[in-house]
């Protein structure tokens, strides 16, 4: 008896242990399902039974009806598509110019000396509060949006870009010198592919800032936009709505992402693994 | 007189007060393979970099057959400590780089190259790229990328100091082997000496303060040479002789770095 009590106490022990330690060796995307699936519980449980006012909390499943209802209505259509083309505009042209001006500014030291405050300034200047100039000056339509998506966008690109030339190893660099090369290949067989990692790295940045500024600029005066749904909702508690307004701009923003993500794999694999 | 393949005369070069190379004059004839050994910072380096064109000289001159050097050329390869590996090209594109910046890989540079890749033993990893391969491996190519461009001197800069000292060993062979199929003129730095013994036609010994050459040994083993070769009492009489003519100068940089 003794015996078998001796042997059975640290058996039990044993399985216990192993299934605290089961929770926490879990795969990591299964533990990132599990914490959004509790999340979304949560949310439901405390809109439906602790803020059961749907003028200040929207639960889970009414957001999913005011998405399904959106759409098939066609009202979110005019909004999305507007919010779309700001962002897309703004950001294509903030990244062209933000990557034109990173390199030159990383090549040449008069250029960089002149723009730098200018950078250093608006980069840490919260811009978007530009925004009600920018409607006085462009109008209510989306120009004035794109233009504060291409200050939120451009100096992180500028940034990033400039970096990424100026860290350039220079042992890879005295490599090519030892060839023989010339300034030009340098800089186009070393520096710009040594700096690609940077520069995705900075419009990967510019996505989430491109999105505030096309829903901040919108909340200050437009016509359509995911951001025009968001405050038209506000102003009529209509919290559903905003939550679905809010749900389009999160699902964009982490599809934009992981699409990045999914390029810089493809485009610099040396950088992982 | 008749042209030497590579010729230092008169070299003079100074750091600030620091006389890092005080007249080095050498002379190496086309084929030899020549290595050069001394204590930390006596300058053995910084010539293989005047060699290269890398750096510049404050007075003397560098000529390969008999044309004075001035900066950088495809006449001259240089084998990096570093590899140097462009981590976005493959083990194929890092060893074209060479032909690549002088505009001209026409079939035969392409086949030649891969032959050279198959000769420094990385046949099938054309396609490769420099994070999938070991540091012996990475040696190999940055050998092979040298040895692309067909130079007239291959310049080697300690190429196996990173690597541990079994995969040395191999390399040392293997270079042997690729290099008597090519008899190139070889420049090659290294602080072991067994190593520049193992490899070399001559050893130059070099001292510090002021970087001179103190004696030029010659190396009359028979080639090939084996890992036995390293036990003979002829080789080990030889790094016996280098050790005595740097051992004042090594204890003393090694008391300076320690100080």
């Amino acid at each position: 008896m003794i015996d078998v009590k001796r042997a059975s106490a640290p058996a039990a022990l044993e399985t216990k242990g192993r299934r605290r330690i089961a929770l926490f060796a879990m795969k990591g995307e299964y533990v990132a399902i599990l914490s959004i699936v509790t999340g979304l519980v949560t949310w439901q449980i405390l809109s439906d039974y602790l803020v059961a006012n749907s003028l200040f909390l929207a639960s889970p499943t009414q957001v999913l009806n005011a998405l399904v209802a959106l759409s098939v209505s066609g009202e979110l259509w005019p909004h999305f598509g507007t919010s779309a083309i700001e962002f897309l505009l703004g950001y294509a042209i903030a990244s062209i110019l933000g990557i034109a001006i990173g390199l030159l500014i990383a090549t040449s030291p008069f250029w960089k000396s002149w723009c730098q405050p200018w950078i250093s300034g608006l980069y840490a200047t919260p811009t978007v509060a530009l925004a009600p100039l920018f409607i006085l000056w462009l109008g209510i339509g989306i120009w004035s949006k794109i233009l504060v998506v291409i200050l939120l966008v451009i100096f992180a690109v500028i940034i990033n870009t400039e970096a990424g030339i100026r860290s350039t190893s220079e042992r890879y660099l005295e490599m090519m010198r030892s060839f023989g090369a010339t300034k030009r290949q340098l800089f186009l067989k070393v520096s710009l592919p040594s700096a690609t990692p940077f520069i995705l790295a900075g419009l990967k940045l510019g996505i989430g800032r491109g999105l505030i500024g096309v829903v901040v600029a919108e909340l200050y005066g437009s016509r359509l936009g995911l951001g025009r749904l968001i405050g038209q909702s506000a102003d009529s508690f209509n919290m559903p709505d905003l939550f679905a307004a809010v749900t389009i701009l999160a699902a964009s923003g982490i599809s934009m992402t992981m699409a990045f993500s999914k390029l810089e794999a493809r485009l610099v694999p040396w950088t992982k693994d | 007189m008749p042209t030497h393949k590579l010729a230092s005369r008169s070299l003079m070069k100074r750091f600030g007060d620091l006389a890092v190379l005080h007249d080095i004059s050498v002379a190496i004839d086309d084929g030899e393979f020549v290595a050069l050994v001394g204590p930390s910072g006596c300058g053995k380096t910084t010539f293989l970099r005047i060699v290269s064109g890398l750096e510049s000289a404050d007075s003397g001159s560098i000529s390969v057959d008999g044309a004075i050097v001035a900066g950088p050329g495809r006449d001259r390869g240089f084998v990096f400590q570093s590899d140097c590996l462009l981590p976005w090209r493959s083990v194929l594109d890092n060893t074209l780089v060479g032909l690549e910046l002088a505009g001209r890989i026409g079939a035969a540079d392409l086949e030649r190259t891969r032959k050279l890749l198959s000769l420094v033993g990385l046949a099938g990893f054309e396609s490769y790229f420099p994070r999938q391969l070991s540091g012996g491996m990475r040696q190999r190519v940055n050998l092979a990328r040298a040895l692309a461009i067909d130079p007239k001197i291959l310049l080697m800069d300690e190429p196996f100091s990173a690597l541990d000292a079994q995969t040395r060993e191999i390399m040392q062979g293997e270079l042997q082997r690729i290099w008597e199929e090519g008899r190139k003129t070889v420049l090659f730095v290294t602080h072991q000496i067994d190593e520049a013994v193992f490899l070399s036609d001559r050893v130059l010994v070099f001292a510090r303060r002021p970087g001179r050459i103190l004696e030029d040994v010659q190396i009359d083993l028979p080639r090939p040479r084996t890992l036995a070769t390293k036990r003979e009492p002829a080789f080990v009489a030889l790094v016996d002789h280098i050790w005595r003519l740097i051992e004042h100068d090594v204890r003393e940089s090694v008391l300076l770095e320690h100080r």
